[in-house]
Protein backbone atom coordinates (compact mmCIF):
# COMPACT_ATOMS: atom_id res chain seq x y z
CA UNK A 1 0.00 0.00 0.00
CA UNK A 2 1.42 3.27 -0.98
CA UNK A 3 2.02 5.76 1.92
CA UNK A 4 1.23 8.59 -0.64
CA UNK A 5 -1.04 8.56 -3.67
CA UNK A 6 -1.86 11.52 -5.86
CA UNK A 7 -5.18 10.25 -8.30
CA UNK A 8 -5.50 13.10 -11.03
CA UNK A 9 -4.60 15.95 -8.57
CA UNK A 10 -5.50 19.60 -10.38
CA UNK A 11 -5.11 22.57 -8.57
CA UNK A 12 -6.21 26.44 -9.50
CA UNK A 13 -6.73 29.46 -8.01
CA UNK A 14 -9.51 31.81 -8.40
CA UNK A 15 -8.71 33.60 -12.14
CA UNK A 16 -5.78 32.21 -12.58
CA UNK A 17 -3.65 29.18 -14.25
CA UNK A 18 -3.78 26.04 -13.34
CA UNK A 19 -0.81 25.35 -10.99
CA UNK A 20 -1.28 21.74 -11.07
CA UNK A 21 -3.00 19.68 -13.65
CA UNK A 22 -4.64 15.77 -13.49
CA UNK A 23 -0.74 14.69 -11.26
CA UNK A 24 -0.82 10.86 -10.54
CA UNK A 25 1.65 9.40 -8.60
CA UNK A 26 2.29 7.25 -5.49
CA UNK A 27 5.09 6.75 -2.93
CA UNK A 28 6.31 3.90 -1.20
CA UNK A 29 7.02 3.89 2.63
CA UNK A 30 10.54 4.50 3.12
CA UNK A 31 11.21 5.81 -0.24
CA UNK A 32 12.80 8.70 -1.31
CA UNK A 33 12.37 11.40 -4.36
CA UNK A 34 12.84 14.22 -6.00
CA UNK A 35 10.67 16.64 -7.18
CA UNK A 36 11.83 19.09 -9.98
CA UNK A 37 11.26 21.66 -12.21
CA UNK A 38 11.36 25.26 -13.18
CA UNK A 39 10.40 27.95 -11.28
CA UNK A 40 6.63 28.12 -10.88
CA UNK A 41 6.39 24.46 -12.16
CA UNK A 42 4.23 23.13 -9.15
CA UNK A 43 6.75 21.56 -6.91
CA UNK A 44 5.63 23.88 -3.98
CA UNK A 45 2.23 23.69 -4.43
CA UNK A 46 2.53 19.84 -4.68
CA UNK A 47 4.51 20.20 -0.85
CA UNK A 48 1.13 22.17 0.16
CA UNK A 49 -0.99 20.25 -0.94
CA UNK A 50 0.42 17.10 1.25
CA UNK A 51 0.69 19.41 4.18
CA UNK A 52 -3.07 20.32 3.88
CA UNK A 53 -1.73 24.34 3.51
CA UNK A 54 -4.46 24.25 0.68
CA UNK A 55 -6.77 21.34 -0.96
CA UNK A 56 -6.90 20.30 -4.56
CA UNK A 57 -9.69 21.55 -7.10
CA UNK A 58 -9.93 17.97 -8.35
CA UNK A 59 -9.08 14.63 -7.37
CA UNK A 60 -7.57 12.43 -4.68
CA UNK A 61 -4.96 12.92 -2.07
CA UNK A 62 -4.30 9.78 -0.30
CA UNK A 63 -1.66 9.85 3.00
CA UNK A 64 -1.80 6.24 4.45
CA UNK A 65 -4.45 5.54 2.92
CA UNK A 66 -6.73 8.52 4.60
CA UNK A 67 -8.54 11.23 1.82
CA UNK A 68 -7.45 14.32 2.87
CA UNK A 69 -10.16 15.85 1.27
CA UNK A 70 -12.23 14.52 4.76
CA UNK A 71 -9.67 15.33 7.22
CA UNK A 72 -11.11 19.15 9.07
CA UNK A 73 -10.99 21.16 11.83
CA UNK A 74 -8.60 19.45 14.20
CA UNK A 75 -8.04 16.31 12.22
CA UNK A 76 -5.64 18.97 9.98
CA UNK A 77 -3.34 19.19 12.84
CA UNK A 78 -2.74 15.70 13.52
CA UNK A 79 -2.16 15.26 10.17
CA UNK A 80 0.63 18.29 10.21
CA UNK A 81 1.72 16.07 12.75
CA UNK A 82 2.37 13.34 10.82
CA UNK A 83 4.13 15.09 7.81
CA UNK A 84 7.52 16.67 8.97
CA UNK A 85 8.42 19.99 6.43
CA UNK A 86 11.63 21.42 5.95
CA UNK A 87 11.64 25.02 4.24
CA UNK A 88 14.60 26.94 2.46
CA UNK A 89 14.41 29.98 5.01
CA UNK A 90 14.23 27.00 7.97
CA UNK A 91 11.21 29.19 9.44
CA UNK A 92 12.89 28.63 12.94
CA UNK A 93 11.78 31.02 16.62
CA UNK A 94 14.67 33.02 16.29
CA UNK A 95 13.69 34.05 20.27
CA UNK A 96 13.94 30.29 21.19
CA UNK A 97 17.13 27.93 21.58
CA UNK A 98 17.93 25.31 19.54
CA UNK A 99 16.75 22.82 21.93
CA UNK A 100 13.31 24.89 22.33
CA UNK A 101 12.58 24.99 18.43
CA UNK A 102 13.12 21.59 18.11
CA UNK A 103 11.14 20.02 20.86
CA UNK A 104 8.08 22.06 19.48
CA UNK A 105 6.62 18.91 17.52
CA UNK A 106 7.00 16.80 20.44
CA UNK A 107 5.50 19.18 23.16
CA UNK A 108 2.51 19.87 20.65
CA UNK A 109 2.08 15.96 20.64
CA UNK A 110 1.86 16.13 24.03
CA UNK A 111 5.35 14.07 25.29
CA UNK A 112 6.14 14.46 28.85
CA UNK A 113 8.73 16.60 29.63
CA UNK A 114 11.43 14.22 30.06
CA UNK A 115 11.03 12.10 26.94
CA UNK A 116 11.24 15.60 25.09
CA UNK A 117 14.91 15.74 26.47
CA UNK A 118 15.70 12.51 25.58
CA UNK A 119 14.45 12.42 22.14
CA UNK A 120 15.49 16.06 20.90
CA UNK A 121 19.38 15.61 22.29
CA UNK A 122 19.55 12.44 20.36
CA UNK A 123 18.18 14.19 17.14
CA UNK A 124 20.43 17.45 17.34
CA UNK A 125 23.50 14.57 18.53
CA UNK A 126 22.62 13.24 14.85
CA UNK A 127 22.55 16.51 12.83
CA UNK A 128 25.61 17.36 14.57
CA UNK A 129 24.28 20.24 16.64
CA UNK A 130 24.41 18.19 20.08
CA UNK A 131 27.12 21.00 21.66
CA UNK A 132 24.83 24.07 20.30
CA UNK A 133 21.54 23.27 22.29
CA UNK A 134 21.34 26.48 24.00
CA UNK A 135 22.07 28.82 21.52
CA UNK A 136 20.03 30.62 19.67
CA UNK A 137 19.03 30.40 15.41
CA UNK A 138 20.63 33.49 15.05
CA UNK A 139 24.03 32.77 16.34
CA UNK A 140 24.37 29.76 14.01
CA UNK A 141 25.33 29.73 10.35
CA UNK A 142 22.76 28.92 7.55
CA UNK A 143 23.67 25.02 7.27
CA UNK A 144 23.76 24.62 11.08
CA UNK A 145 20.31 26.59 10.82
CA UNK A 146 19.13 24.26 8.20
CA UNK A 147 20.07 21.30 10.28
CA UNK A 148 18.15 22.62 13.46
CA UNK A 149 15.01 22.66 10.98
CA UNK A 150 15.38 19.13 9.70
CA UNK A 151 15.92 18.17 13.19
CA UNK A 152 12.65 19.73 14.23
CA UNK A 153 10.65 18.04 11.02
CA UNK A 154 12.44 14.29 11.97
CA UNK A 155 12.37 14.64 15.73
CA UNK A 156 8.89 13.18 15.78
CA UNK A 157 9.25 10.34 13.60
CA UNK A 158 6.69 11.55 10.59
CA UNK A 159 5.63 9.10 8.21
CA UNK A 160 6.75 11.70 5.71
CA UNK A 161 8.93 14.11 5.45
CA UNK A 162 8.77 17.05 2.27
CA UNK A 163 11.66 19.50 1.96
CA UNK A 164 11.40 22.42 -0.05
CA UNK A 165 14.77 23.56 -1.58
CA UNK A 166 16.11 22.71 1.55
CA UNK A 167 19.55 23.24 -0.21
CA UNK A 168 18.81 26.54 -1.49
CA UNK A 169 21.23 28.16 0.52
CA UNK A 170 23.91 26.11 1.07
CA UNK A 171 27.33 24.96 -0.24
CA UNK A 172 27.53 21.56 -2.13
CA UNK A 173 29.33 19.77 0.69
CA UNK A 174 26.54 20.76 3.33
CA UNK A 175 23.98 20.29 0.62
CA UNK A 176 25.50 16.50 0.18
CA UNK A 177 25.63 16.32 3.91
CA UNK A 178 22.04 16.85 4.44
CA UNK A 179 20.91 14.63 1.33
CA UNK A 180 23.03 11.87 2.92
CA UNK A 181 20.95 12.55 6.11
CA UNK A 182 17.89 12.49 4.17
CA UNK A 183 18.65 9.11 2.51
CA UNK A 184 19.90 7.58 5.83
CA UNK A 185 15.83 8.51 6.94
CA UNK A 186 14.57 5.61 4.69
CA UNK A 187 16.09 2.90 6.94
CA UNK A 188 13.62 4.22 9.36
CA UNK A 189 11.07 4.00 6.85
CA UNK A 190 10.16 7.57 6.72
CA UNK A 191 9.51 8.58 3.28
CA UNK A 192 11.25 11.55 1.94
CA UNK A 193 9.78 13.94 -0.86
CA UNK A 194 12.14 16.78 -2.05
CA UNK A 195 11.60 19.47 -4.42
CA UNK A 196 14.23 21.11 -5.76
CA UNK A 197 15.41 22.60 -9.07
CA UNK A 198 19.39 21.30 -8.40
CA UNK A 199 19.68 18.93 -11.55
CA UNK A 200 23.40 18.31 -10.56
CA UNK A 201 21.93 17.08 -6.71
CA UNK A 202 19.09 15.46 -7.65
CA UNK A 203 21.88 13.43 -10.34
CA UNK A 204 24.51 13.11 -7.82
CA UNK A 205 21.60 11.24 -5.18
CA UNK A 206 20.63 9.00 -7.78
CA UNK A 207 16.87 8.49 -6.34
CA UNK A 208 13.70 8.83 -8.23
CA UNK A 209 12.82 12.36 -9.65
CA UNK A 210 9.17 13.37 -10.68
CA UNK A 211 9.55 16.47 -13.02
CA UNK A 212 7.15 18.85 -13.77
CA UNK A 213 6.55 21.78 -15.91
CA UNK A 214 3.77 23.85 -15.96
CA UNK A 215 1.67 21.93 -13.39
CA UNK A 216 2.21 18.47 -15.25
CA UNK A 217 3.60 15.97 -14.60
CA UNK A 218 6.06 15.53 -17.23
CA UNK A 219 8.47 12.76 -16.53
CA UNK A 220 8.95 10.24 -13.85
CA UNK A 221 12.31 9.12 -13.59
CA UNK A 222 13.63 6.03 -11.96
CA UNK A 223 16.80 5.43 -10.04
CA UNK A 224 17.76 2.99 -12.23
CA UNK A 225 17.70 5.21 -15.73
CA UNK A 226 19.67 8.00 -13.91
CA UNK A 227 22.14 5.84 -12.49
CA UNK A 228 22.51 4.70 -16.94
CA UNK B 1 16.14 -5.28 2.28
CA UNK B 2 17.77 -5.10 5.45
CA UNK B 3 15.56 -6.80 8.38
CA UNK B 4 15.61 -3.58 9.79
CA UNK B 5 14.06 -1.80 6.90
CA UNK B 6 11.52 -4.45 6.28
CA UNK B 7 10.83 -4.16 9.46
CA UNK B 8 10.72 -0.27 9.53
CA UNK B 9 7.79 -1.10 6.02
CA UNK B 10 6.23 -3.41 7.69
CA UNK B 11 5.14 -0.81 10.49
CA UNK B 12 4.01 3.32 9.63
CA UNK B 13 6.74 5.29 11.48
CA UNK B 14 3.83 7.40 12.98
CA UNK B 15 3.28 4.27 14.95
CA UNK B 16 7.11 3.54 16.50
CA UNK B 17 6.44 7.16 18.56
CA UNK B 18 4.10 5.08 21.15
CA UNK B 19 1.08 6.86 22.17
CA UNK B 20 1.86 8.02 25.93
CA UNK B 21 -0.34 6.45 28.16
CA UNK B 22 -2.94 8.16 30.92
CA UNK B 23 -0.82 9.38 32.85
CA UNK B 24 1.28 10.67 30.81
CA UNK B 25 -0.56 12.32 28.68
CA UNK B 26 -1.88 14.07 31.77
CA UNK B 27 1.24 14.82 33.23
CA UNK B 28 2.29 16.42 29.57
CA UNK B 29 -1.08 18.32 29.77
CA UNK B 30 0.09 19.62 33.26
CA UNK B 31 4.06 20.46 31.64
CA UNK B 32 1.96 22.45 28.98
CA UNK B 33 -0.10 24.47 30.72
CA UNK B 34 3.01 24.77 33.27
CA UNK B 35 5.04 26.11 30.28
CA UNK B 36 2.63 29.11 29.17
CA UNK B 37 2.25 29.87 32.68
CA UNK B 38 5.80 30.69 32.93
CA UNK B 39 6.55 31.99 29.37
CA UNK B 40 3.69 34.01 29.78
CA UNK B 41 4.48 35.62 32.98
CA UNK B 42 7.75 36.05 31.00
CA UNK B 43 6.49 37.76 28.50
CA UNK B 44 4.22 40.12 30.76
CA UNK B 45 7.52 41.55 32.53
CA UNK B 46 9.15 41.74 29.23
CA UNK B 47 8.38 45.03 28.13
CA UNK B 48 7.54 46.69 31.83
CA UNK B 49 6.64 50.11 30.16
CA UNK B 50 3.92 49.02 27.93
CA UNK B 51 2.93 46.19 30.18
CA UNK B 52 2.46 49.25 33.65
CA UNK B 53 0.49 51.61 31.37
CA UNK B 54 -1.92 48.69 30.11
CA UNK B 55 -2.58 47.60 33.92
CA UNK B 56 -2.61 51.15 35.14
CA UNK B 57 -5.63 51.74 32.16
CA UNK B 58 -7.48 48.38 33.60
CA UNK B 59 -6.61 49.02 37.14
CA UNK B 60 -8.66 52.51 37.23
CA UNK B 61 -11.81 50.96 35.17
CA UNK B 62 -11.97 48.55 37.86
CA UNK B 63 -11.29 50.67 41.19
CA UNK B 64 -13.64 53.32 39.59
CA UNK B 65 -16.88 51.14 40.42
CA UNK B 66 -14.75 49.33 43.00
CA UNK B 67 -14.61 52.63 44.97
CA UNK B 68 -17.49 53.84 44.25
CA UNK B 69 -19.26 50.63 45.53
CA UNK B 70 -16.82 50.73 48.52
CA UNK B 71 -18.00 54.64 49.12
CA UNK B 72 -21.97 53.44 49.34
CA UNK B 73 -21.16 50.20 51.60
CA UNK B 74 -19.48 52.86 54.15
CA UNK B 75 -22.18 55.15 53.44
CA UNK B 76 -25.10 52.82 54.48
CA UNK B 77 -22.99 51.67 57.39
CA UNK B 78 -22.97 55.33 58.92
CA UNK B 79 -26.46 55.47 58.04
CA UNK B 80 -27.50 51.78 59.11
CA UNK B 81 -27.94 53.03 62.79
CA UNK B 82 -30.46 55.95 61.61
CA UNK B 83 -32.08 53.19 59.13
CA UNK B 84 -32.73 50.82 61.89
CA UNK B 85 -33.83 53.84 64.10
CA UNK B 86 -37.37 53.87 64.16
CA UNK B 87 -37.54 55.74 66.87
CA UNK B 88 -40.60 58.96 67.68
CA UNK B 89 -39.34 61.46 69.66
CA UNK B 90 -42.85 62.98 71.31
CA UNK B 91 -42.02 66.99 72.53
CA UNK B 92 -44.57 67.35 75.31
CA UNK B 93 -46.24 70.67 75.99
CA UNK B 94 -44.06 72.58 78.77
CA UNK B 95 -47.67 72.99 80.78
CA UNK B 96 -47.62 68.93 81.39
CA UNK B 97 -46.04 68.07 84.65
CA UNK B 98 -44.12 64.58 85.29
CA UNK B 99 -46.98 63.23 86.56
CA UNK B 100 -48.78 63.45 83.59
CA UNK B 101 -46.22 62.31 81.44
CA UNK B 102 -45.53 59.57 83.33
CA UNK B 103 -49.04 58.38 82.83
CA UNK B 104 -49.05 59.19 78.78
CA UNK B 105 -45.39 56.63 78.92
CA UNK B 106 -47.75 53.81 80.91
CA UNK B 107 -50.37 54.05 78.85
CA UNK B 108 -48.36 54.06 75.52
CA UNK B 109 -46.68 50.92 76.88
CA UNK B 110 -49.52 49.19 77.19
CA UNK B 111 -50.45 50.14 73.81
CA UNK B 112 -49.67 46.73 71.19
CA UNK B 113 -47.89 48.55 68.42
CA UNK B 114 -45.53 49.82 70.88
CA UNK B 115 -42.02 47.90 71.58
CA UNK B 116 -40.64 50.63 74.37
CA UNK B 117 -41.40 53.96 75.45
CA UNK B 118 -38.56 55.92 77.75
CA UNK B 119 -39.52 58.89 79.31
CA UNK B 120 -36.79 61.86 79.46
CA UNK B 121 -37.45 64.54 81.95
CA UNK B 122 -36.81 68.07 81.67
CA UNK B 123 -34.51 68.03 84.49
CA UNK B 124 -32.48 65.30 82.73
CA UNK B 125 -32.87 67.07 79.25
CA UNK B 126 -31.47 70.19 80.81
CA UNK B 127 -28.59 68.14 81.89
CA UNK B 128 -27.64 66.61 78.53
CA UNK B 129 -28.25 69.69 77.38
CA UNK B 130 -24.96 71.10 79.97
CA UNK B 131 -22.73 67.81 78.94
CA UNK B 132 -22.89 67.66 75.27
CA UNK B 133 -23.77 71.54 74.54
CA UNK B 134 -20.67 73.31 76.03
CA UNK B 135 -23.41 76.07 77.30
CA UNK B 136 -23.65 74.88 80.88
CA UNK B 137 -22.83 78.17 82.14
CA UNK B 138 -25.58 79.92 79.61
CA UNK B 139 -28.15 77.02 81.02
CA UNK B 140 -27.17 78.07 84.75
CA UNK B 141 -27.80 81.66 83.84
CA UNK B 142 -31.99 81.03 83.14
CA UNK B 143 -34.36 81.07 85.51
CA UNK B 144 -36.25 78.09 84.51
CA UNK B 145 -36.14 75.09 83.26
CA UNK B 146 -37.61 75.68 79.92
CA UNK B 147 -37.27 72.16 78.68
CA UNK B 148 -40.12 70.06 77.82
CA UNK B 149 -40.63 66.42 79.22
CA UNK B 150 -40.06 64.11 76.00
CA UNK B 151 -40.94 60.68 74.79
CA UNK B 152 -39.20 58.39 73.17
CA UNK B 153 -41.08 55.95 71.77
CA UNK B 154 -39.99 52.65 69.71
CA UNK B 155 -43.00 51.40 67.46
CA UNK B 156 -43.43 47.56 67.58
CA UNK B 157 -43.32 46.75 63.88
CA UNK B 158 -43.24 48.83 61.00
CA UNK B 159 -42.28 52.67 60.26
CA UNK B 160 -44.48 53.91 63.01
CA UNK B 161 -45.89 56.49 60.92
CA UNK B 162 -48.98 55.74 61.87
CA UNK B 163 -48.26 55.67 65.52
CA UNK B 164 -46.61 59.02 64.86
CA UNK B 165 -49.77 60.51 63.65
CA UNK B 166 -52.05 59.68 66.29
CA UNK B 167 -49.38 61.27 68.80
CA UNK B 168 -49.54 64.31 67.40
CA UNK B 169 -52.81 64.38 67.51
CA UNK B 170 -53.21 64.39 71.29
CA UNK B 171 -53.51 67.21 73.13
CA UNK B 172 -50.81 66.87 75.86
CA UNK B 173 -48.04 66.46 72.83
CA UNK B 174 -46.40 69.50 70.94
CA UNK B 175 -44.50 68.02 68.64
CA UNK B 176 -43.84 64.90 67.11
CA UNK B 177 -40.31 64.29 65.83
CA UNK B 178 -40.33 61.27 63.00
CA UNK B 179 -37.92 61.63 59.76
CA UNK B 180 -39.18 58.35 58.16
CA UNK B 181 -39.70 60.16 55.00
CA UNK B 182 -36.17 61.51 55.19
CA UNK B 183 -35.08 57.37 56.00
CA UNK B 184 -37.01 56.49 52.80
CA UNK B 185 -35.19 59.12 50.27
CA UNK B 186 -31.82 58.11 51.65
CA UNK B 187 -32.58 54.14 51.06
CA UNK B 188 -33.77 55.31 47.55
CA UNK B 189 -30.61 57.16 47.17
CA UNK B 190 -28.61 54.41 48.35
CA UNK B 191 -30.65 52.25 46.26
CA UNK B 192 -29.90 54.62 42.76
CA UNK B 193 -26.01 54.38 44.46
CA UNK B 194 -26.38 50.90 44.12
CA UNK B 195 -27.65 50.65 40.94
CA UNK B 196 -24.96 53.14 39.23
CA UNK B 197 -22.06 51.48 40.65
CA UNK B 198 -23.35 48.16 39.21
CA UNK B 199 -24.11 50.14 35.75
CA UNK B 200 -20.51 51.54 35.76
CA UNK B 201 -18.80 48.07 36.73
CA UNK B 202 -20.62 46.68 33.27
CA UNK B 203 -19.90 49.47 31.68
CA UNK B 204 -15.58 49.56 32.95
CA UNK B 205 -15.64 45.76 32.67
CA UNK B 206 -16.21 46.12 28.71
CA UNK B 207 -14.28 48.67 28.53
CA UNK B 208 -11.56 45.89 30.42
CA UNK B 209 -12.14 43.37 28.28
CA UNK B 210 -11.37 45.36 25.20
CA UNK B 211 -7.99 46.58 26.93
CA UNK B 212 -7.01 42.72 27.43
CA UNK B 213 -8.48 41.75 23.97
CA UNK B 214 -6.54 44.60 22.01
CA UNK B 215 -3.43 44.26 24.10
CA UNK B 216 -3.63 40.15 23.53
CA UNK B 217 -4.20 41.19 19.31
CA UNK B 218 -1.13 43.47 19.35
CA UNK B 219 0.87 40.41 21.01
CA UNK B 220 -0.94 38.27 18.44
CA UNK B 221 0.58 40.62 15.41
CA UNK B 222 3.88 40.34 16.83
CA UNK B 223 3.78 37.08 17.13
CA UNK B 224 2.46 36.49 13.55
CA UNK B 225 4.93 34.30 12.19
CA UNK B 226 5.59 32.03 15.54
CA UNK B 227 1.99 31.57 15.50
CA UNK B 228 2.46 30.40 11.66
CA UNK B 229 5.03 27.78 12.55
CA UNK B 230 3.38 26.32 14.97
CA UNK B 231 0.23 26.14 12.80
CA UNK B 232 2.46 24.22 10.37
CA UNK B 233 3.95 21.51 12.78
CA UNK B 234 0.41 20.89 13.77
CA UNK B 235 -0.78 22.68 17.19
CA UNK B 236 -4.22 22.65 17.62
CA UNK B 237 -5.72 26.15 18.62
CA UNK B 238 -5.85 25.83 21.99
CA UNK B 239 -2.17 24.75 22.00
CA UNK B 240 -1.64 28.10 20.31
CA UNK B 241 -4.16 30.07 22.42
CA UNK B 242 -2.90 28.76 25.29
CA UNK B 243 -0.22 31.71 26.14
CA UNK B 244 -2.41 34.31 25.00
CA UNK B 245 -5.08 32.86 27.46
CA UNK B 246 -3.03 33.12 30.59
CA UNK B 247 -1.44 36.49 29.42
CA UNK B 248 -4.76 37.57 29.56
CA UNK B 249 -4.84 36.43 32.64
CA UNK B 250 -2.13 37.77 34.03
CA UNK B 251 -3.20 41.18 32.92
CA UNK B 252 -6.56 40.78 34.62
CA UNK B 253 -4.75 39.73 37.42
CA UNK B 254 -1.79 42.28 38.01
CA UNK B 255 -5.49 44.90 37.47
CA UNK B 256 -7.33 43.57 39.92
CA UNK B 257 -4.37 43.61 42.22
CA UNK B 258 -3.10 47.35 41.18
CA UNK B 259 -7.18 48.49 41.54
CA UNK B 260 -7.30 47.32 45.38
CA UNK B 261 -3.55 49.05 45.90
CA UNK B 262 -4.96 52.46 44.26
CA UNK B 263 -8.28 52.20 46.95
CA UNK B 264 -5.89 51.22 49.87
CA UNK B 265 -3.86 54.61 49.06
CA UNK B 266 -7.20 56.88 48.60
CA UNK B 267 -8.74 55.16 51.70
CA UNK B 268 -4.99 55.94 53.51
CA UNK B 269 -5.27 59.35 52.13
CA UNK B 270 -8.98 59.89 53.06
CA UNK B 271 -8.88 58.40 56.61
CA UNK B 272 -7.44 61.10 58.69
CA UNK B 273 -9.85 63.94 57.64
CA UNK B 274 -12.72 62.09 57.73
CA UNK B 275 -11.72 60.77 61.69
CA UNK B 276 -11.52 64.50 61.80
CA UNK B 277 -14.96 65.08 60.32
CA UNK B 278 -16.77 62.14 62.43
CA UNK B 279 -14.90 63.19 65.80
CA UNK B 280 -16.39 66.45 65.14
CA UNK B 281 -19.93 65.29 65.25
CA UNK B 282 -19.22 62.88 68.18
CA UNK B 283 -18.77 60.07 65.92
CA UNK B 284 -16.35 57.14 66.02
CA UNK B 285 -17.33 56.28 62.62
CA UNK B 286 -13.98 55.01 59.99
CA UNK B 287 -13.89 54.22 56.50
CA UNK B 288 -13.39 50.49 56.08
CA UNK B 289 -11.59 48.51 52.73
CA UNK B 290 -13.10 45.40 51.36
CA UNK B 291 -13.28 42.66 53.24
CA UNK B 292 -10.79 39.94 52.36
CA UNK B 293 -13.42 38.14 50.86
CA UNK B 294 -14.58 40.60 48.08
CA UNK B 295 -10.78 40.92 47.52
CA UNK B 296 -10.51 37.57 46.51
CA UNK B 297 -13.62 37.39 44.78
CA UNK B 298 -12.37 40.73 42.97
CA UNK B 299 -8.64 39.27 41.95
CA UNK B 300 -10.56 36.63 40.82
CA UNK B 301 -13.26 38.31 38.66
CA UNK B 302 -10.46 40.27 37.20
CA UNK B 303 -8.46 37.71 36.09
CA UNK B 304 -11.76 35.94 34.56
CA UNK B 305 -12.49 39.04 32.27
CA UNK B 306 -8.32 39.19 31.46
CA UNK B 307 -8.64 35.24 30.20
CA UNK B 308 -12.21 36.60 28.48
CA UNK B 309 -10.91 39.24 26.21
CA UNK B 310 -7.62 37.05 25.34
CA UNK B 311 -9.99 34.25 24.48
CA UNK B 312 -12.22 36.34 22.18
CA UNK B 313 -9.09 38.29 20.80
CA UNK B 314 -7.02 35.05 20.26
CA UNK B 315 -10.13 32.94 18.79
CA UNK B 316 -10.82 35.81 16.49
CA UNK B 317 -6.91 35.60 14.92
CA UNK B 318 -7.24 32.14 14.51
CA UNK B 319 -10.50 32.09 12.39
CA UNK B 320 -9.11 35.01 10.38
CA UNK B 321 -5.91 33.01 9.72
CA UNK B 322 -7.50 29.58 9.11
CA UNK B 323 -8.04 29.03 5.41
CA UNK B 324 -11.66 28.55 4.71
CA UNK B 325 -11.69 25.41 3.56
CA UNK B 326 -9.34 23.39 5.86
Amino acid sequence: MPLLKFDNVSKSYPGGQAALSELSFAVEPGEMLFVTGHSGAGKSTLLKLIHLSERPSRGTVLVADRNLRQVRGRQVALHRRQVGVVHQDHRLLMERSVFDNVALPLLIAGMPGAEVGKRVRSMLDKVGLAAREKARPRELSTGEQQRVGIARALVAQPLLLLADEPTGNLDPTLAGEIMQLFAALQAQGTAVLVASHDLALVRRMRKRVLVLDHGRLMDDIAPEELAA
Amino acid sequence: MSPARAEARAAPAATRMARPGGLARLRAWRDQHAYSLVSSLGRFVQRPFATLLTVGVMAVAIALPLGLGLALANLQRLSGSLQESREIGVFLRVEVDAAQAERLATELRARRDVAAVELRTPAQGLAEFRQLSGLGDAAALLPDNPLPSVLRVTPLAGDGSRLAEQLQARPEVELVQHDADWRRRLAAWLGFGKTLALVLASVLGLGVLLVVGNTVRLEIGNRREEIAVLQQLGATDGFIRRPFIYLGAWYGLAAGAAALGLLALAGAMLRPSLAALAGSYGSAFALHGPEPLLAGLLLLAATAVGWLGAWLASGHHLRQTRPTDL
